[in-house]
């Protein structure tokens, strides 16, 4: 055995930890190994010292703070821990929450009309825009009338006026940028004819919007300063009319029906549907009861499936009004400003 | 020195499963000492050998059930204490207490004998070189020297093989005689 090997050995020779053979090989190299011996010597002196050494003391008190820490958790805590803890639990409370969150939407939703109208902007925006294409027409003879309904003209037309207005509802649309690059610079073409006029006036909206529009072309001009005439007009007639639509807008809305009550031009404080079984009647009912609330009905539209009924209410009487509505069938308030001013612009849909 | 081993008793330790409080206090009472003082030599701060020693006996309260009685009562608390302190050692958020060995020194003598200046240098002398060891040879020191564990014992509390306990035990020893040579005789 080398002194190295010894060496390694001396600590377990020590605590009479070798096997029989090999503490008698650690002791027969330890008898003639004097410089082993005597490093055996200081690892013992050593472990000596080590053994010297006071015993640490826990602190007092810590036994009780112990067995206190220990004490089984009152019965709220732990019930308290099988509820959330589990991850069986948790899972299922978080799907809830989800649903619930759902639900609030859905609910906030119902509850905002302002909300609903702007999810049904898309399909009305751009009939919208035509109506105010039509507005100053050739056809504002009927300026100055009491507002009265007829049937839209029909829109499917392919004539180079149709085609011109509807490149004027993409820049009411909002589609500006590129419809201006291309008209403002395009000379006028010969062969897009100024829009005779219709047969049916679509300018037969609120007067208050036909009143201050411009006169009516004298007489045919060309194509490119006709629209874009027509495109300053209608925007002038807008301003006048609703300068405050464009703040109120979302809460007032375009209404949900097609037709009359999608005419962004008339001014309309509520819109509201209701359903009632029979037709006729149910008409007839909300002409006197327009009448009893001092009311007077400013436009009429019998679709196939719904009357589009517009009306002026005194805001004095619109509670009664509404009443009134509850009486002749289910009624549902699609849209409703918040401040109705004295006379209230009513827009009914029957359906 | 030493508390007694009676904590083994089969019906102390049926007591101990059942969950008795009584039979958990006792546990604690006898091996407090032990744990503590584990806990401290590793960790070298009273606080942290108090939190440690603490959690050590929750611990062991928790698992009493699952306790089968293979190994002694002490080698099992000596094998959850081991374990908690060199965990805690090997996080990088712990730091060193500097305040720790005056801490243990106070802890470890009471009060000071008045005439016993030596003797309190040779302690300070002794903890810094135990505190200045590799953690894996000062755990197998403080269990040898200190807490006076058997080689085989060490092997079970540590779960290591005992050639490697007789070889970090004799580097650890070698290293604190270099250390304490001064006051050798």
């Amino acid at each position: 055995m080398t002194c190295h090997d010894a060496r390694e050995s001396l600590s377990a020779f020590l605590d009479e930890a070798l096997a029989p053979d090999e503490r008698r090989e650690v002791a027969a190299h330890l008898e003639g190994c004097p410089d082993c011996r005597r490093e055996l010597a200081r690892l013992e002196q050593t472990v000596a010292l080590l053994r010297r050494v006071e015993p640490v003391r826990a602190p007092v008190g810590f036994v009780d703070r112990v067995t206190e820490a220990a004490r089984p958790r009152p019965w709220y805590r732990r019930a308290a821990a099988a509820i959330f803890v589990p991850f069986s639990v948790k899972l299922p409370a978080e799907a809830t929450a989800l649903v619930m969150v759902a639900l609030l939407a859905v609910y906030v939703f119902e509850r905002t009309p302002a909300l609903q109208e702007s999810a049904r902007q898309e399909p009305t925006a751009r009939e919208a825009a035509r109506e105010k294409v039509a507005g100053p027409a050739p056809a504002t003879g009927l300026v100055g009338r009491p507002a009265r309904v007829e049937p839209s003209t029909p829109r499917s037309t392919e004539s180079p006026a149709a085609l011109r207005k509807q490149e004027q509802d993409r820049r009411d649309a909002g589609d500006v940028a590129p419809s201006v690059a291309q008209s403002a610079p395009a000379p006028p073409k010969p062969e897009v004819a100024p829009a005779p006029p219709p047969a049916t006036p679509r300018s037969e909206t609120a007067p208050a919007l036909s009143a201050p529009a411009a006169p009516a072309p004298a007489g045919p001009r060309a194509s490119g300063e006709l629209a874009k005439e027509k495109e300053a007009e209608s925007r002038q007639a807008e301003n006048r009319q609703r300068p405050a639509e464009s703040s109120a807008d979302a809460a007032r809305g375009a209404p949900a029906a097609p037709g009359l009550a999608a005419k962004r031009a008339a001014p309309r404080d509520v819109v509201a549907a209701i359903a009632a079984r029979d037709r006729d009647a149910a008409e007839r009912d909300l002409t006197e009861l327009i009448a009893r609330v001092g009311g007077r009905e400013t436009g009429r539209r019998r679709e196939e499936e719904a009357t589009v009924v517009e009306a002026v209410v005194p805001q004095a009487r619109y509670a009664e009004f509404t009443q009134g509505l509850a009486r002749l069938g289910a009624w549902r308030m699609e849209a409703e400003r918040p401040d109705l001013p004295a006379q209230v612009h009513v827009i009914l849909r029957r359906q | 020195m030493r508390e007694a081993e009676a904590g083994d008793a089969p019906r102390f330790l049926d007591r101990l499963r059942a969950g008795e409080t009584a039979a958990f206090e006792e546990l604690v009472i006898t091996y407090q000492h032990r744990v503590f003082g584990v806990a401290a030599r590793m960790l070298g701060n009273a606080a942290e050998a108090q939190e440690v020693a603490q959690e050590a006996f929750l611990r062991a309260h928790r698992g009493l059930a699952e306790f089968r009685g293979d190994a002694k009562l002490s080698t099992w608390l000596y094998a959850i204490t081991s374990r908690l302190c060199l965990n805690r050692l090997a996080t990088a958020e712990r730091r060193q207490h500097r305040q720790g060995e005056e801490t243990l020194l106070q802890l470890a003598g009471g009060e000071r004998p008045d005439a016993a200046v030596e003797r309190s240098e040779l302690e300070a002398a002794l903890h810094r070189a135990i505190a200045e060891l590799p953690e894996e040879r000062r755990i197998v020191v403080v269990l040898r020297d200190l807490e006076g564990l058997a080689y085989e014992e060490i092997a079970e509390v540590l779960d290591l093989e005992l050639g490697t306990v007789r070889s970090r035990l004799h580097r650890a020893r070698a290293d604190l005689k270099d250390k304490l040579e001064r006051f050798l005789p």
